[in-house]
C-alpha cells in the first residue's frame, strides 16, 4: 500500500491522459465476460468466484474514442477483509476511474445492490449500472422497470446479457456519454436511524476540518469507523490524535450498547431494508425460490462420500482424457523431431554447428515440444471444469477433508489450478480471506507437479518403465500431493499459526462449458509454454549443449558439465543421482522442462528413439530415474513459480519456500533411494 | 411439540424458509458473511442441511454453501 496510511491508490495510467472506465462488482457477476466484450481481449472467465485477481486492462474503442478499461477483482462489499477487496477499494477511492461501470448480477439483485450502495457511499458519481446475467433472471421469473430503476436508483442501468453480447453496444455508448460528461447523475445513497444519522453527522462534523476531507468522503469514512473498519480507524487517528479518536469510539460503544449489537451489523441491516424498499419500487416480478436441478446435483457433489467419489473420478477422468489423446501425439512429435534431426545432420557440414543444431537444438528444445499436446489438453481439461461451475463444488466437498492438514477448502482451488501452472494457481490464493490460510496454501503449492513436471514424470517413466508407466508415474504425482498436503500440515503447526476461518463459498449455477471458449483460454495459457521453449528452454539447451562439448566432449571428464556437476556429485549421490542429473536439475531451475532437454542434449536426438532410450537405461537404474523424476517434482519451484510467491508473499516466503523444498526433496530423494536399495530394487 | 420461532440455522430443517435476525462472531467473519448478503433482514431457503457435509442455504437465486462453525452463528426468525 501507499505510505503514511493513505488508503488511496492512485493509477499510472492516471497520467497517460486515457479515460478511465473501471468494472466493479461482486465476484462472479460476469466481469470480465463484460471486459472482454468491451475491449475485445480474452482474458480468462471462469465460473468460480475469483477469477481476476489483478486488475487487468484493455483498450475500449468506440468510434474513434479509446478508453482505458480496468477490469477490477470482485469483492462483495468493500471493507477490508481480503486483499482482493482492499484493491479495489483503494483504486476506487483514488478517484482513479472516469467512469466506474458497476456490473451486478439481475438474478441476486439484493446482495449485488450492497457493493453499489458502498460505491455510492463513497461518493463516486459517474457510476453506470449493467444489469447483467438478464437471461437468467428472465429464467428464473424476475423482471424489472429499467427506467424506474434509473430515476429511483440515480443512475443509469443498462441490462446485459454479457455471454450473448447483448446489451454491450448500448453500454459502450454510454460510457463514451458518461466519460465526455454527457450524463448527470444523482446517485441515492441510504439513509439509516436517527441515532446513527446523529453520529454519522457528529464525526463527519469532526473529520470536516481536517485535511482528510479534501480526499475523501467524510460521510463514507465516518460510517466506516462506526462499523470500526481497521484500515480507516489508523488513517483517521493519524489526523485526529489518539485523544479525539478515542471520543469518537467511546460514543461508538455506546451506540452499540444501545443497539445491543455490533454496528456493521446494525448499519448492514439498515443498507439491506433499504434497498429492498427501493427494489419494491422497481421490480416487477421478485422470482420464487425453489429447488432447481443444479440443488440436486449440489446435494450430491457436496456429499462427504458421494462427492469425494465424484471428484475422484472427474480428475481420474480429466488424466485419461488428457493422456489417451495426447501420448499418440505425443509419440509421434517427438518421431518426427528425431526424424528431422537424422535428416538435416549430414547436410550440416561444419561438426560444430552439426552438433548444436541437432544435439542442442532439436535435441533439447524438441524433446521438451513434443509434450506441447499433453500440456494444451490438460489445459483444456482445466478449463472445462472451470467453465462448468465444478470448481466450487469440488472445494466445498474438500473442506472437511483440507481441515484435517489444516487448510480451508477454498485452498483446493489453487491446488487444482496448480496443475496447469503453479504461477497463476499461486496468485490465486489471494481470495483467500485468512493470511494464514493464504501464506500456507501459497507455500504448499509448488509440491503440485504442473504441467513442466508432467512433462519431466512422463519422459522419464515411459522411457524407464514402459509397462508401468501410468502406475508409476500416479505414485509420484501422489506421493507429491500427499507430501504438498503433509507439510500444509507441518508448517501450520510450527511455522504459520493462526485459528481456522469460516467456511463460506458461494455455489455459482452450473453451466454448459463453452468448446470454443475452452480451447481459446487453453491456447492463451499453453502459449507460454511454447514462448518458454522458444526462450528458457532454447537457452539451456545451447548452454547444456555448450557445457557438454567443452573444452572436451563430454565422457573425457573434462567438459565443463562434467565438472559442474562433479561440485554438486557428492551430494546428489546420497540419492543415487550422478553428475548429469545434478546439472540437469541445476538448468532445471529455470525451468522444469530443462531436466528433459538436458538428457536430449546429453544423449542426442542423432539416436533413434530405441538408441536413447537403450543408453539412458544403461545410465541410470530405474530406481535411479524413479528418484530423478521425485526430486524434480520436489526440488526448488521453477524460476516464475519463486517470483509469484515473492510478489504475493514478500521476501520472507519466498526464500522459506526455496530451502523448505530442497530440504524436503533432499530428505524424500535419500529416503526413496536407500529404501529401494535396501528393496533390492 | 413447541415450535421455536427463533433458531440457529444448523437447527433449521431442510426447505425451510425464514429471516435472518443477527450474525454472531468475530469482527472478520461477521464482515464476509454481511457483505454475502447474510444479514439481519435477508430472506433465505434451507436447500441442504449439515447432515451430512455442509450447509447449502438460498437467498434469491444465489447459493451458498456454509460450514458448521457459521451455521451455528447464524440466527433465523422461521417463517410458517
Ligand atoms: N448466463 C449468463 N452467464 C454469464 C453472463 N455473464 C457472464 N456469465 C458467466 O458467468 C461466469 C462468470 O463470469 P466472469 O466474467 O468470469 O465473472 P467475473 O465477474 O469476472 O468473476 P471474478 O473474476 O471471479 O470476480 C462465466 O461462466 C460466464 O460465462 C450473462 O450475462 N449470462
Ligand atoms: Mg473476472
Amino acid at each position: 500500500m501507499n505510505e503514511c496510511h493513505d488508503l488511496k491508490y492512485i493509477s499510472k495510467n492516471k497520467k497517460q491522459g486515457l479515460r478511465v472506465i473501471a468494472l466493479a462488482g461482486n465476484p462472479n457477476v460476469g466481469k470480465t465476460t463484460i471486459f472482454n466484450g468491451l475491449t475485445g481481449l480474452r482474458q480468462h472467465v471462469g465460473n468460480w468466484p475469483g477469477v481476476t485477481v489483478e486488475k487487468k486492462e484493455g483498450i475500449l474503442k468506440y468510434h474513434d474514442k479509446e478508453f482505458l478499461v480496468i477490469d477490477l477483482p470482485g469483492t462483495y462489499s468493500l471493507t477490508a477483509s481480503s486483499i482482493d477487496e482492499l484493491i479495489a477499494r483503494n483504486f476506487l477511492l483514488g478517484s482513479n476511474a472516469d467512469v466506474v461501470v458497476d456490473i451486478v448480477d439481475s438474478s441476486s439483485l439484493m446482495r449485488n445492490l450492497f457493493l453499489t450502495m458502498e460505491i455510492f457511499e463513497m461518493g463516486i458519481k459517474n457510476v453506470i449500472i449493467a444489469l447483467n446475467k438478464i437471461d437468467i433472471a428472465k429464467k428464473r421469473g424476475i423482471s424489472f422497470d429499467v427506467k424506474k430503476m434509473e430515476k429511483v436508483i440515480g443512475v443509469p442501468v443498462i441490462p446485459t446479457n454479457a455471454k450473448s453480447g447483448e446489451g454491450v453496444e448500448e453500454l459502450k455508448a454510454m460510457i463514451s456519454g458518461m466519460a465526455e460528461g454527457k450524463a448527470t447523475t444523482n446517485p441515492i445513497t441510504p439513509i439509516y436511524d436517527e441515532p446513527i444519522e446523529q453520529e454519522i453527522g457528529h464525526i463527519s462534523g469532526v473529520l470536516s476540518e481536517t485535511p482528510l476531507a479534501q480526499w475523501y468522503n467524510v460521510r463514507w469514512l465516518a460510517i466506516k469507523l462506526l462499523t470500526r473498519d481497521q484500515e480507516v480507524i489508523k488513517l483517521v487517528l493519524n489526523y485526529l490524535g489518539p485523544k479525539k479518536m478515542d471520543e469518537i469510539l467511546i460514543h461508538i460503544s455506546e451506540l452499540e450498547r444501545y443497539y445491543k449489537h455490533p454496528l456493521d451489523i446494525v448499519i448492514a441491516n439498515q443498507k439491506y431494508e433499504f434497498i429492498d424498499k427501493l427494489m419494491h419500487q422497481f421490480v416487477i416480478h421478485f422470482g420464487e425460490v425453489h429447488e432447481t436441478f443444479s440443488d440436486c446435483m449440489d446435494k450430491i457433489l457436496t456429499h462427504p462420500l458421494y462427492g469425494i467419489f465424484t471428484l475422484l473420478g472427474v480428475f481420474y477422468l480429466l488424466f485419461k482424457f488428457v493422456f489417451t489423446i495426447g501420448t499418440p501425439l505425443q509419440e509421434f512429435l517427438d518421431n518426427t523431431f528425431v526424424s528431422f534431426g537424422q535428416l538435416i545432420a549430414p547436410h550440416i557440414g561444419n561438426e560444430t554447428l552439426r552438433g548444436l543444431i541437432v544435439n542442442g537444438i532439436i535435441g533439447g528444445v524438441g524433446s521438451v515440444l513434443s509434450f506441447f499436446p499433453l500440456v494444451f489438453l490438460l489445459f483444456v481439461a482445466m478449463s472445462i471444469l472451470e467453465d462448468s461451475g465444478y470448481m466450487a463444488r469440488a472445494a466445498t466437498v474438500m473442506e472437511k477433508i483440507m481441515r484435517i492438514f489444516g487448510l480451508p477448502g477454498k485452498s483446493f482451488i489453487p491446488m487444482v489450478l496448480a496443475f496447469g501452472c503453479n504461477v497463476p494457481a499461486i496468485m490465486s490464493t489471494r481470495t483467500l480471506e485468512d493470511e494464514r490460510d493464504r501464506i500456507l496454501t501459497m507455500l504448499v503449492n509448488p509440491l503440485v507437479p504442473c504441467s513442466a513436471r508432467m512433462v519431466v514424470i512422463t519422459f522419464l517413466t515411459g522411457v524407464f518403465f514402459s509397462k508401468h508407466k501410468a502406475l508409476v508415474a500416479v505414485g509420484i504425482y501422489a506421493i507429491s500431493l500427499f507430501l504438498a498436503l503433509l507439510s500444509a500440515l507441518i508448517l501450520g503447526k510450527f511455522v504459520i499459526k493462526g485459528e481456522e476461518s469460516p467456511f463460506v463459498m458461494e455455489l455459482p449455477e452450473y453451466a454448459i462449458p463453452s468448446w470454443k471458449i475452452a480451447l481459446i483460454h487453453s491456447w492463451e495459457r499453453s502459449k507460454e509454454f511454447l514462448r518458454k521453449a522458444g526462450t528458457v528452454i532454447l537457452f539451456g539447451s545451447i548452454a547444456i549443449w555448450y557445457l557438454s562439448s567443452y573444452p572436451q566432449a563430454m565422457g573425457s571428464g573434462l567438459s565443463y558439465a562434467e565438472k559442474l556437476g562433479k561440485v554438486f556429485e557428492p551430494f546428489t549421490m546420497l540419492m543415487g543421482l550422478d553428475w548429469k542429473a545434478a546439472v540437469s536439475l541445476i538448468f532445471g531451475i529455470i525451468a522444469k522442462e530443462n531436466v528433459i532437454a538436458t538428457y536430449g542434449v546429453i544423449y542426442g536426438i542423432g539416436e533413434n528413439e530405441e538408441a536413447l532410450i537403450m543408453l539412458m537405461r544403461v545410465a541410470m537404474t530405474s530406481l535411479q530415474a524413479f528418484v530423478l523424476a521425485l526430486v524434480t517434482t520436489l526440488y526448488i519451484p521453477c524460476i516464475a513459480t519463486i517470483g509469484a510467491i515473492r510478489a504475493e508473499g514478500g521476501n520472507k516466503w519466498a526464500t522459506v519456500a526455496v530451502i523448505y523444498n530442497l530440504l524436503l526433496s533432499s530428505i524424500i530423494g535419500v529416503l526413496v533411494y536407500n529404501i529401494g536399495l535396501f528393496l533390492g530394487l | 411439540m413447541v415450535i421455536l420461532m427463533y433458531v440457529r440455522l444448523s437447527q433449521m430443517r431442510e426447505g425451510e424458509r425464514g429471516t435472518v435476525v443477527d450474525v454472531r462472531g468475530g469482527h472478520r467473519a461477521r464482515q464476509r458473511l454481511l457483505g454475502m448478503g447474510i444479514a439481519p433482514g435477508t430472506k433465505i431457503v434451507v436447500i441442504k442441511t449439515g447432515f451430512p457435509g455442509p450447509y447449502i442455504i438460498a437467498l434469491g437465486s444465489t447459493r451458498l454453501a456454509l460450514g458448521r462453525g457459521i451455521a451455528e452463528r447464524i440466527i433465523v426468525r422461521r417463517e410458517q
